[in-house]
């Protein structure tokens, strides 16, 4: 079958890009990274056929075209779309004109909000961080990563930040959210980690959420379909900003950032417009959020763009970014999902200046990229 | 066009008892009479700046002063009015909504006390 010419997608622009959601995979899973794990382990998973395990989502969540990647991603040896760093980094990177994309591994974060034990999630986790540090991370110095915890264990996730946070390429923390608000005092060792190594906090959808009891759920019930899942996704984020703002996280961690990769943003402005009111309100009952919801999420927390929302009038897009502020936002792409949003096509109603703040500034001053 | 300011006597120290607010009307205005715990008085028109609910049917307490995480400080008590519709907490020093930056606030009047007597100028 013919595949259509892939478009040319940044060519012609002028500026700079960071990519702030880019998913590697590790291909063969778990068996891939035994030799980055203690043998008594690796016998373990050999054990419960953990190695040939696919996870599979329940039959109303798979995807509709029957899988998340798209096609035309393959690498030419074969294998899935994301699997291959070094064909990733020429249909990405070259293609598009990106200086760094942050890799983000969708694998490690479903095994540790929910498909691994605590204990095996631990050691999951590091054999995955090592994995990827020592065969891709080497592969290109434009490949950045933010490198994934075990978020059962919040005193075992920092020491996994103690202990590997200082590679030059990692650059943020992925934390694989549970459902348990961020605010919440049992991520704080996480916070206080990630502070210590200067690493922002990425939050991402991890995969099991809405369809297993572990991670997030949508609110008010369980979807009845993929597209009903994916539109609710995004609700685990209104609700953790509206959580790290009153519990006071940015009073106790004055220098933490946190940046929602792939919740939107265009639910932002109305969700700080009733976090601001009532705050005003009913100040008192947390008197520890000592200014406006608003100046905290500025100063605090960004957004992925990714996926860009669609208005029937494409100006309305812009005007409502406008309102927001420009500054809210960090590009990214999602490649190789089939949902991925490459720079060229993306938000080219905006003014140039403001544009390069989304594409690059933004990005650069929220990662640990100086 | 300007308009003449008139000291009203609104009652006797004693009609007033503290941290209450007590509602007069002065020529058709509704005004709020509070005496506070060092014996100062306020007069503040009744109606909220932010959306003209009947503040001074609501009730003057303290609050939580600014602290660290998880730890509440209460203070100022008897010199905040809370509105009873929206809960805006307005300092009766000021006017202003406390620890906000706020264009609104409330209205006061100046009040003296000659003799026994509590006195507005409005």
């Amino acid at each position: 079958m013919d595949m259509p010419e892939k478009p040319k997608s940044n060519q012609g622009d002028a500026f700079k890009v960071i990519d702030c959601d880019v998913h590697p995979y590790v291909k063969d899973g778990i068996k891939s990274v035994f030799p980055y794990m203690p043998d008594a382990w690796k016998q373990r998973f050999i054990r419960k056929n953990a190695h040939v395990g696919s996870h599979a989502r329940p039959l109303k969540y798979e995807h509709p075209n029957g899988n998340v990647n798209r096609v035309d991603a393959r690498p030419p040896c074969g294998g899935v779309s994301g699997s291959d760093p070094h064909f990733l980094v020429k249909d990405l990177l070259e293609q598009n004109k990106i200086q760094h994309a942050v890799l983000n591994c969708l694998q490690t974060g479903a095994l540790c909000s929910t498909l691994a034990g605590t204990d095996e999630s631990i050691v999951l986790c590091s054999a995955f961080n090592d994995f990827l540090v020592d065969q891709w991370l080497t592969v290109d110095n434009r490949l950045k990563f933010a490198m994934s915890v075990p978020s059962q264990d919040p005193v075992a996730s920092a020491a996994e930040i103690r202990r590997l946070g200082k590679h030059p390429q990692i650059v943020a923390v992925s934390l694989p959210l549970l459902n348990i608000l961020m605010g919440n005092r049992y991520w704080w060792p996480i916070y206080a980690a990630a502070e210590e190594m200067q690493l922002p906090i990425l939050v991402h959808v991890t995969g099991p959420d809405s369809v297993y009891y572990g991670p997030p759920m949508s609110s008010g019930g369980i979807p009845d379909s993929y597209v009903e899942r994916y539109v609710t996704l995004c609700q685990a984020g209104e609700s953790s900003v509206n959580s790290l703002v009153f519990s006071g996280v940015f009073e106790k961690f004055q220098n933490l950032k946190v940046i929602f990769v792939e919740y939107g943003f265009l639910w932002l402005l109305p969700l700080l417009w009733r976090m601001d009111r009532t705050w005003r309100q009913l100040r008192h009952e947390v008197p520890w959020v000592k200014k406006s919801p608003v100046e905290y999420v500025h100063k605090h927390i960004r957004f992925s763009t990714q996926p860009i929302d669609e208005p029937q009038n494409p100006k309305d897009l812009d005007k409502l970014i406008e309102l927001m502020g420009y500054d809210q936002l960090c590009f990214s792409t999602d490649y190789p999902h089939w949902d991925n949003d490459m720079p060229g096509q993306s938000l080219r109603g905006l003014p140039k200046s403001e544009r390069e703040k989304i594409f690059w500034d933004n990005a650069l001053n929220t990662f640990r990229m100086k | 066009m300007s308009k003449e300011i008139k000291n009203v006597t609104v009652g006797k120290i004693s009609d007033f008892p503290v941290g209450k607010c007590t509602i007069v009307n002065i020529d058709g205005r509704e005004i709020g009479i509070a005496q506070l715990k060092n014996g100062e008085f306020r007069a503040v028109r009744n109606h909220c700046p932010h959306k003209g609910a009947p503040v001074c049917k609501g009730f003057i307490a303290g609050t939580m002063l600014p602290g660290d995480v998880g730890e509440l400080i209460f203070g100022r008590d008897g010199e905040i009015l809370v509105c009873p519709w929206h809960g805006y907490e307005f300092d009766l020093n000021s006017g202003q909504q406390v620890y906000q930056e706020s264009p609104a606030k409330l209205l006061m009047f100046p009040v003296t006390i000659k003799n026994d007597d509590v006195v507005v100028a409005i």
